[in-house]
């Protein structure tokens, strides 16, 4: 599983079913190098672990200063490391084993051919995510695959996720 | 130009609106954002600069100094968030924030 | 055993990292990518103190991102059940200086 699949899968499931708040977007915190930390709801994030988040509370390096902000953009490269809730891992092997069972054998390689072959604009929707299974499972071209789904596949790949 | 798809946050809403950038190194500084790029330079119009501590130069100050109209090197932005809304408050959590 | 290159034979085994900022987090690898950002989880930071012993702060499932790693290392379950962590006094470490 890959840092980003999960980071992303926080996002792709904005919505955590809870008893007092049946549909609140993740809530997360994220410390970064410089040691200040920012608790908020993660609204978007990118290949570069770049963030968005809202309703967000920032807290000082040292503990003793807080502040409040509707939203905030953050760097990927400043982060430290980010906090998740504990259900979305789950989340993240039900969506890969869901679409593991969905995936014919072959269709990985099949589409990734087409997809340089032409601007993959007539693909079909499910292509990102069968590319995105095919990388997920071979060891060597993991990551490169992973991203490269992501940045050309485009808006398939962006459902396949979202 | 300025609506690249792959940037996270959309900062057409806070043209022309007050933002707080914090860069990298641990200036922090306050401005209307005139414009940006997908590098995230920004362009920022009567900025302001919060001072840091002689003695810790990752904590600021109240102290400030105007910068006016300033570029902020996307490479050195770490933070960008909208000033409006955002407010110094007493600690939100029960116990301190170890995390 | 470890097989392979990088940390692909440590998923789903407890490891042990050691951060740019001198924590040091134990959990179970559940995955990573080339730049070495790892998702641990049920991890827990280990807060050593010549003074106590050593403290366990529950942290959760965490992304740990790779240029704020040092070290990781594999955790053998059996000699480290075996430690008596509370009685353990030790230096924290310093953060890595840049």
């Amino acid at each position: 599983m890959l840092p980003l699949s999960l980071l992303k899968t926080a996002q792709g499931h904005p919505m955590v079913r809870t008893f007092t708040f049946p549909r609140m977007p993740l809530h997360m915190l994220v410390e970064l190098k410089n040691g200040e930390t920012y608790n908020g709801h993660l609204v978007n994030c990118d290949t570069w672990m770049n963030i968005h988040l809202r309703e967000v509370i920032c807290t000082s390096k040292d503990g003793d200063r807080f502040w409040r902000m509707p939203e905030c953009y953050i760097r990927g490269n400043t982060i430290k490391y980010l906090r998740v809730p504990d259900e979305v891992i789950d989340k993240v092997q039900e969506e890969t084993k869901s679409r593991a069972d969905r995936k014919p054998p072959g269709v990985g390689r099949g589409r990734g051919r087409a997809r340089e072959d032409g601007p993959g604009g007539r693909q079909p929707k499910g292509a990102g995510r069968g590319l995105d299974d095919s990388a997920r499972t071979t060891s060597g071209g993991r990551g490169r695959g992973g991203s490269g789904g992501k940045n050309t596949g485009g808006r398939g790949s962006g459902r396949g996720r979202g | 130009m300025s609506g690249r798809k792959e940037t996270v946050l959309d900062l057409a809403k806070f043209v022309d609106k007050g933002v707080q950038v914090k860069l990298t190194g641990g200036r922090q500084v306050t401005g209307t954002l005139k414009g940006y790029d997908q590098l995230l330079n920004l362009v920022l119009d009567e900025a302001v600069e919060f001072l840091r501590d002689q003695d810790d130069p990752l904590k600021t100050t109240d102290q400030t100094r105007r910068l006016g109209l300033i570029v902020c090197r996307g490479t050195a932005v770490m933070l960008v968030s909208p000033t409006d809304g955002t407010d110094e408050i007493a600690n939100p959590f029960i116990q301190p924030d170890g995390a | 055993m470890s097989t392979g290159p990088g940390l692909e034979s440590l998923v789903d085994q407890t490891i042990s990292v050691i951060t740019n900022d001198g924590r040091n987090i134990v959990g179970v690898l559940k995955g990573f990518d080339q730049a070495t950002n790892i998702i641990l989880d049920e991890s827990h930071e280990r807060v050593y103190s010549t003074k106590e012993g050593v403290q366990q702060l529950v942290l959760g499932l965490y992304i740990i991102r790779g240029d704020n790693i040092s070290v990781v290392g594999e955790l053998d379950e059996e000699l480290d059940s075996a430690l008596d962590l509370s009685n353990l006094r030790a230096h924290p470490l310093k953060p890595v200086i840049h």
